[in-house]
């Protein structure tokens, strides 16, 4: 008994020597920060420079709360998000089903058209977009000539800061979820769709009926993942608008609010509390999707 | 293992000794700085002479291209020369926001470099850890009253010496010389000037003919032409006729349609290049941006109202040494990129401006000047210089006063609200 006791304690011991190189990555940059970040947000006028504060209490949320750049960051990443997960969903479900009904050699060369936007920097995409979207010379411009419409300035007014934003993020963020919609198109059985085409089911009722739900643990994923990734959004907004949130700010994002509070203004605490807010909205958002999309009959 | 061992106890007893001799160097100059004046500088060499131990001495920067070969040549010139064997060795740590982010992450960490390029406003969060240069420079500097006076009073504003001038320069007035030809204009002198030059140019050519690349900076300029003050830590000064005048010159402009801003082009350098708009007011660095092959390029003073004030924009070298010895070596290297030879090598080849009267007037910067319309303007308004005062919260200040004064513009306010919306914006994020 003893020694086989002994025999387990070495193994585990094995195994904590294994992960410990993962787990101390884990506690440094992740752990630590998360509850650095929670402990700052509580303190009064946190100095990252020797650690000084005035006391413990809720005044940096008071604060964030009545800053209305902070809750104009807020409205616009809400925004964002309503608009760019699910359109870009819904785009990359039938870009990537049009994909897969191509034929072998075709269908990687759009795969691989499709995934360049995602192995390319965000800050060299921006710049080609801040060229599509220039009021002068853009192309987007350009071809809205050919409907009559007046050239839009994209880039230059408020009112269509968040629209390009938008636009944009849309077209990036599709590269990813093509992907994974493509392997999880893979993954369902040919069978079901042989036995559809014996019945002649009409193509449309073929995507709703069977493509839909055998893909729907992808789609969560995609959706919960799009979410997440949509609330931190601030390369496009950097990338696009040249540094800045747009004119008069006009398309700042809760991300770009924190990290213009920190570096820009040493307001440590305020731009933890605002990290903090954030944290709270990414989980309980992500918990509500598992909650409506959990399996129903598991 | 021994041996390495014997190598570590080695080590250790070197490091001990360089700290034995530095604290006998620095008692030693402590002990000059009471001796009678004639002798100061005397003794004070004789204190240098013994007091430097070879060391290596890190300068954080933020030039690039031109500028960064320059300031490696000029360092290499020190590494060779000097004669306490120092060695500076500098590191480029990408554009300002990336050198402040790391300037301010290091002093955090405790881990900052010996000297860095800053703007003053950047040392707010981490001030105790500047090395204050007073003694320095009361005794053991070549002339201080020689650097412009702007720039003394901008590196002593907390309190005490935080750094010296390095790499400076001013907003100018750029404008197509050949387009102004044409329609029969002169550059421009004041205010009136400005809007006369932009009526013509609205009738004769359709055209925008003024941009701001910084319009802060464009609006604290105003404020101070009009014999006005811009904001303290207290909140906005301008809250006054003085004010209200310089925001009616500005709305004017701007709702009228002889001022744009600079929205997706970022700076107006290429819209002046494409003669798309012909004139802007921006830093003289800029020049280096403006393509003009089939048109001259003019450079003209910034025009004034009531009286002159220009920006002056760019950093200061600022000392974060830590023990006496790195002190001395890096005050070394600061003496020498700041003495009259380095900075007037530094002006011409990077366009940025000299820091002494005296670099100013030598015959070298005199000739490069009469071929170089920049440099001429900017030295035509050096005696108007001013910087922007540091104090905590000035940097919010700055941000908010741009995008207020974006938003304003944009919803075309008449000029009572767009001052009421600025002193605001100022006030809250005081």
């Amino acid at each position: 008994m003893k020694k086989l006791f002994g025999h387990y304690r070495l193994r585990d011991f094995k195994g904590y020597l294994y992960l410990m190189p993962a787990l101390i990555i884990l506690l440094v940059f992740t752990a630590y920060p998360l509850f650095k970040a929670f402990l700052m947000s509580f303190q009064e006028d946190y100095s990252i420079i020797n650690g000084s504060y005035d006391g413990i209490n809720l005044e940096n949320y008071r604060e964030l709360f009545e800053d209305d750049d902070f809750l104009k960051a807020l409205t616009n990443t809400s925004i964002y998000v309503v608009f760019v997960v699910p359109i870009s969903i819904v785009l990359s479900l039938m870009v990537a089903v049009l994909i897969n009904n191509c034929g072998k050699r075709s269908k990687g060369i759009f795969q691989t058209l499709y995934f360049l936007p995602y192995v390319t920097s965000v800050i060299a995409i921006g710049i080609v977009w801040s060229w599509i979207f220039n009021s002068n010379y853009g192309l987007l411009n350009y071809f809205l000539s050919f409907f009559g419409i007046d050239p839009i300035p994209w880039l230059n007014e408020p009112d269509y800061a968040l629209p390009a934003l938008i636009i944009f993020s849309i077209w990036k963020s599709m590269a990813f979820n093509i992907l994974i919609f493509l392997s999880g198109l893979s993954m369902i059985s040919q069978d079901i769709y042989q036995a559809a085409r014996i019945d002649s089911t009409p193509r449309l009722r073929v995507f709703f009926r069977i493509t839909v739900p055998q893909l729907k643990p992808i789609i969560v994923y995609a959706f919960m993942m799009g979410f997440i990734n949509a609330f931190k959004v601030y390369n496009e907004v950097f990338s696009l608008f040249q540094g800045k949130a747009g004119p008069a700010d006009s398309a700042i994002t809760v991300v770009y609010y924190i990290y213009d509070k920190f570096y820009n203004s040493a307001d440590y605490g305020v731009a933890s509390s605002a990290a903090v807010v954030l944290f709270i909205i990414i989980m309980v958002l992500t918990m509500i999707q598992r909650y409506v999309t959990r399996d129903k009959e598991a | 293992m021994k041996r390495f061992n014997k190598t570590i106890t080695a080590v250790f007893a070197a490091a001990a000794m360089a700290g034995v001799l530095a604290g006998c160097g620095s008692s030693e100059s402590a002990e000059t700085t009471t001796a009678p004046a004639t002798t100061v500088a005397e003794a004070s060499e004789t204190a240098a002479d013994t007091g430097i131990q070879p060391t290596e001495v890190t300068f954080w920067h933020s030039m690039t291209g031109q500028q960064e070969t320059t300031l490696q040549e000029l360092t290499d010139q020190f590494n060779a020369e000097n004669e306490y064997g120092i060695t500076v060795t500098i590191l480029n740590q990408g554009g300002y926001d990336d050198l402040r982010t790391k300037l301010t992450a290091n002093a955090a960490a405790d881990t900052l470099p010996d000297l860095a390029q800053t703007y003053p406003s950047w040392l707010i969060p981490f001030l105790d850890k500047v090395v204050p240069l007073d003694d320095m420079v009361a005794n053991d500097f070549d002339d201080y009253e020689d650097i412009l006076e702007n720039y003394r009073e901008e590196n002593s504003q907390f309190g005490f010496i935080s750094g010296l001038p390095f790499n400076k320069s001013t907003y100018v007035y750029f404008y197509n010389k050949t387009m102004f030809d044409e329609l029969g204009l002169e550059a421009p002198e004041t205010w009136d000037d400005l809007i006369h030059i932009g009526e013509v140019f609205k009738a004769e050519k359709d055209m925008v003919s003024l941009g701001a690349d910084d319009m802060a900076g464009f609006l604290e300029a105003a404020i101070r032409q009009n014999g006005g003050e811009f904001v303290s830590e207290e909140g906005a000064l301008f809250d006054n006729e003085i004010g209200q005048e310089a925001f009616d010159y500005i709305m004017n402009m701007y709702n009228n349609g002889y001022a744009r801003l600079v929205g997706e082009d970022g700076y107006f350098s290429g819209p002046l290049s494409n003669q798309l708009i012909p004139a802007y007011i921006g830093s003289s660095t800029g020049v280096s941006f403006i393509t003009h092959e089939d048109w001259e390029l003019g450079v003209a003073s910034l025009p004034g109202h009531k009286q002159d004030a220009a920006n002056t924009a760019g950093t200061n070298i600022v000392m974060f040494s830590k023990d006496a010895n790195q002190k001395k070596a890096t005050w070394e290297y600061m003496k020498f990129l700041t003495s009259a030879e380095a900075t007037t090598k530094w002006a011409i080849d990077t366009g940025y401006l000299p820091i002494r009267t005296s670099a100013y007037e030598s015959e070298e910067y005199q000739t490069f000047m009469e071929n170089d319309p920049t440099a001429r303007a900017a030295y035509g308004q050096s005696e108007a210089f001013f910087s922007s005062p540091a104090f905590d919260g000035s940097a919010d200040v700055t941000s908010e006063v741009n995008a207020t004064l974006e938003e304003v513009i944009l919803n075309k306010e008449d000029s009572t609200e767009a001052l009421k919306a600025v002193v605001e914006a100022v006030n809250d994020a005081l």
